[in-house]
C-alpha cells in the first residue's frame, strides 16, 4: 500500500515518547553538574519537594512533546517538487527542500528510538550547512517508502537532464542489495588500537576537567577531599608515579579508543544498490547513509605504520558541500577495510582503481621553511621570554632538545611523504608524518585552480598550486612549476572541452 | 559518430594560462586605492592623538617615541604595498575561463573555467560608485577559497562581463 505523501503527515504517535526522551536528555545534559550535586546530597533535601518538582517537570515536558508532535507535519509537494516540513509550537517554521537538491536520505535509529520501535529520517542537501529536514519518529516502512520517493524523484530529474547518466544508471540499475563489504569485529579492534589517539585524549581531558571543575565549584565537604588529593600528589611526585601515570594513560586511551570505535562502527556493512552505496553501522544507534558515486569529490585513504603491518586502511569520502566548517562532519568514514575491499570501494566510486603516475616532489626549501616555523620561531620565543621577561623558564631547558628531535623528525617525515602523483584520470596527493594520507581526486572535479609563486622562486622554477573542489581544497607547495603549469593547462583543457558534470 | 576522433593531444601545444596578457585594473581605481590609503593613515594618526588628548597620563615620553618611530615605517610599508598591489592586479577573460592575478611578494593566479561558475554578482562600494566603478564577483561550488573578486572595472564593462558570464553559464545548462 502506498501512502499519499501529498497530504501533510504526522509522525508516529509513539513518537511523542521519543520527543519526550530527547527533551529530557537535553535538559539532563544541560544540568548534569547540578543533578550530580543533588544526588550526592540526596539525604539532606526534602524528598517531597524533589518528587513534586520532578513530576511538574515531567508533565511540562510531556505537554511540550505532545504539542511538538501535533505541530510537526511533513508532505511531498509533487507540483513544486518540494519536500515540506512544518514545525514549531509558537514559532512556526516551514522548511521546503527542493527534491533535486537532496543529496542523501539517512534512516537512523538511536537507542531510544530502538526501544520505542521507530526510526529517524534525515534529509541532507547540498546547499546548506546543517541537516535541513529531520523527522524524529517514523515507522520503518513509512521511512523506507518516503526515502525511495524522495530519491526516486531525483533519479528521474537526472535522467531527464542527462542522457549519459541515465544509460550508465540503467546498466547498474539491477537491484543488487547484497552487502559486498562487511567490516569484521577483528578489523574494528585493529582500528581501535591503531588510530584516533588524539581525539580520545581530547575526550578524556574534557571529561576529567569537567569533573574536576565541578568538584571544585560545588559542595563544602568536597574541599576536604581536594586537600587530601593535593597532598597525595605532592608526596608521590616521583619518576615512578609519572611512568605509572603514562602507562595508565596509554592503557585508558587504548581502551576508550577501542570502545569508541566499536560503538560507532559496529556491524559496518556496505551494500550496493542502484549504482550507489548504502552504508549502515553503529552498535547503539544504527546509522545508514546513501552514497552516490557521482557526488563524491575527494576520497582520502589513510593508514599509519601499525595499520600497514595489520593490513588495514581507512577511507574517508568527501562529498560536495557548500560551507567549509562542516566539511569534516559531512565526510563519510569507512574504518578498517582490507586492501582488497578498499580497492573494491574505490573502483566502484571511480569506475577504475586509481593508480599513481608521474611523481612530483617538493623542493627542499619547503622542509627548511617548516622547520623554521615549527622549531625556529618557538625557540626564538623561548629564548626571548627567558632573556627579557622571566628567566625561570630556563629551568625547563632540558625540554628543548627533546622538542627539537621530535618535531624535527615529524617535519622530516612529512617532507619525505609529501608527494603529488598525476596521471590521466587521477590526481593523488600524499602527505602526513605518522598517518600516511592519500587524497584522490579526478581532474574533472576541479572547480578552480590557484597558483602562487614567490618572486625569488621564479629563477628556481618552483611554485605552489591549490586545486579547489566542491569537497575541499588540495594544495601542493614548492613543486616543479613548469610541470605543474603544463598539467594545469591540460586539466583546464579537459574541463573546458567536456561537459563532464562534477556533481 | 563519423566525426568522432580521439587523437593524442600534444600538451605542449595547449593554450598556456601563464602566457595570457592581463588587463590592468581601471585607472580610476587607483583613486579608490589612494583614498582608502589616506583613510587608514588618517585613522592611525588620529587615534593616538585623540587618546593623548583625553588621557595624557597614558603617553609617557617613551611611548611617543615608539609610536613616532613605528608609524612612519608602517605608512611607507602599506603605501608601497597598496600601490604595487594595484599595479600587480590584472584580469583576463579567455574563451573558456577567467583569470585573475594579484600579489606583491607572491604572484597568485586563479583560473575558473566558465562551466564551473555557479553565479555572478556585481558589487559597488561607496567610493567606487562615485567614480562609476564596480566589482565583479564570481562564485564556484568550491567554497570561499575559490571565489573570485575583480575590483575596479568600469560599471558598463562590468555589466557586460556579467552578461557574458551569464550567457556562458546559460549555455552550459
Amino acid at each position: 500500500m502506498s501512502t499519499d505523501f501529498s497530504l501533510p503527515q504526522r509522525q508516529s504517535v509513539v513518537g511523542i515518547w521519543v520527543l519526550f526522551f530527547y527533551s529530557l536528555q537535553r535538559y539532563a545534559r544541560a544540568f548534569w553538574p547540578i543533578i550530580l550535586i543533588y544526588a550526592f546530597r540526596f539525604n539532606q533535601i526534602n524528598k517531597v519537594y524533589v518528587a513534586l518538582s520532578l513530576i511538574t517537570l515531567f508533565t511540562v515536558i510531556i505537554i511540550i512533546s505532545y504539542l511538538k508532535y501535533l505541530n510537526f507535519t511533513f508532505a511531498l509537494d509533487s507540483e513544486n517538487k518540494e519536500f515540506i516540513i512544518n514545525e514549531g509550537i509558537i514559532n512556526k517554521t516551514k522548511t521546503a527542500i527542493q527534491l533535486n537538491k537532496i543529496q542523501q536520505v539517512n534512516i537512523n535509529q538511536s537507542f531510544i528510538q530502538r526501544l520505542i520501535g521507530v526510526y529517524e529520517l534525515n534529509v541532507d542537501t547540498a546547499g546548506s550547512n546543517k541537516k535541513e529536514g529531520a523527522i524524529k519518529a517514523i515507522s520503518h516502512e513509512l521511512a523506507l517508502e518516503l526515502k525511495s520517493r524522495l530519491l526516486e524523484n531525483e533519479f528521474k530529474v537526472i535522467n531527464v537532464d542527462n542522457e549519459i547518466i541515465s544509460s550508465e544508471a540503467d546498466n547498474t540499475y539491477v537491484d543488487v542489495a547484497e552487502s559486498f563489504i562487511k567490516i569484521s569485529f577483528l578489523s574494528l579492534l585493529k582500528v581501535g588500537i591503531t588510530s584516533n589517539y588524539g581525539r580520545s585524549i581530547a575526550l578524556l581531558l574534557l571529561f576529567f576537567s569537567t569533573i574536576y571543575e565541578n568538584f571544585l565549584k560545588f559542595g563544602d565537604e568536597d574541599n576536604v577531599y581536594k586537600e587530601k588529593f593535593g597532598n597525595y600528589i605532592d608526596q608521590n611526585l616521583v619518576l615512578q608515579s609519572i611512568l605509572l601515570f603514562i602507562f595508565w594513560l596509554i592503557f585508558i586511551v587504548l581502551i576508550v579508543n577501542i570502545f569508541r570505535t566499536i560503538f560507532k562502527y559496529f556491524n559496518y556493512s556496505i551494500k550496493q544498490q542502484k549504482g550507489s552505496l548504502l552504508l549502515s553501522f553503529g552498535l547503539i544507534s544504527t546509522k545508514s547513509t546513501i552514497l552516490k558515486p557521482e557526488k563524491v569529490q575527494i576520497v582520502v585513504s589513510s593508514r599509519n605504520f601499525f595499520q600497514k603491518k595489520m593490513e588495514i586502511l581507512e577511507l574517508k569520502i568527501k562529498q560536495a558541500t557548500s560551507g567549509e566548517k562542516e566539511q569534516r562532519g559531512s565526510a563519510i568514514d569507512i574504518p578498517g577495510c582490507s586492501e582488497a575491499e578498499g580497492e573494491a570501494i574505490l573502483s566502484l566510486l571511480f569506475k577504475k582503481i586509481p593508480t599513481k603516475g608521474l611523481m612530483l616532489t617538493p623542493n627542499w626549501r619547503k622542509l627548511i621553511f617548516s622547520i623554521f616555523l615549527t622549531i625556529g620561531l618557538p625557540l626564538f620565543a623561548f629564548i626571548a621570554i627567558g632573556t627579557y621577561l622571566n628567566s625561570s623558564i630556563f629551568e625547563y631547558i632540558f625540554v628543548v632538545p627533546v622538542y627539537i628531535v621530535c618535531v624535527g623528525l615529524i617535519q622530516y617525515f612529512e617532507f619525505i611523504n609529501n608527494r603529488l602523483f598525476i596521471n590521466d584520470d587521477f590526481i593523488i596527493k600524499q602527505s602526513g608524518a605518522w598517518d600516511l594520507k592519500k587524497e584522490i581526486i579526478e581532474p574533472s572535479k576541479i572547480q578552480a585552480v590557484s597558483t602562487s609563486q614567490l618572486f625569488w622562486h621564479k629563477k628556481l622554477n618552483i611554485g605552489s598550486i591549490i586545486l579547489h573542489t566542491a569537497g575541499g581544497d588540495i594544495a601542493f607547495q614548492l613543486g616543479d612549476y613548469i610541470v605543474l603549469k603544463q598539467y594545469i593547462n591540460k586539466w583546464l583543457y579537459e574541463i573546458e572541452t567536456s561537459d563532464s558534470n562534477w556533481m | 559518430m563519423e566525426n568522432f576522433t580521439n587523437e593524442t593531444i600534444d600538451t605542449t601545444q595547449l593554450p598556456k594560462f601563464e602566457e595570457v596578457i592581463f588587463t590592468p585594473l581601471h585607472s580610476k581605481y587607483f583613486t579608490v586605492v589612494v583614498i582608502n590609503l589616506v583613510i587608514i593613515i588618517a585613522i592611525l594618526i588620529l587615534v593616538p592623538t585623540v587618546f593623548s588628548f583625553f588621557r595624557p597620563e597614558l603617553f609617557a615620553g617613551r611611548l611617543w617615541l615608539i609610536i613616532g618611530a613605528i608609524l612612519p615605517v608602517v605608512f611607507i610599508w602599506i603605501t608601497t604595498f597598496s600601490i604595487l598591489g594595484y599595479k600587480r592586479k590584472g584580469f583576463a577573460f579567455r574563451e573558456h575561463d577567467v583569470l585573475y592575478k594579484s600579489g606583491v611578494i607572491a604572484t597568485n593566479t586563479i583560473v575558473i573555467p566558465y562551466n564551473r561558475v555557479q553565479h555572478v554578482a556585481l558589487h559597488e562600494g561607496l567610493i567606487s560608485r562615485y567614480l562609476g566603478l564596480a566589482k565583479v564577483e564570481i562564485f564556484t561550488a568550491g567554497g570561499s577559497s575559490s571565489d573570485l573578486e575583480i575590483p575596479g572595472i568600469d560599471k558598463e564593462q562590468a555589466e557586460k562581463i556579467k552578461q557574458l558570464l551569464m550567457g556562458k553559464i546559460q549555455k552550459q545548462l
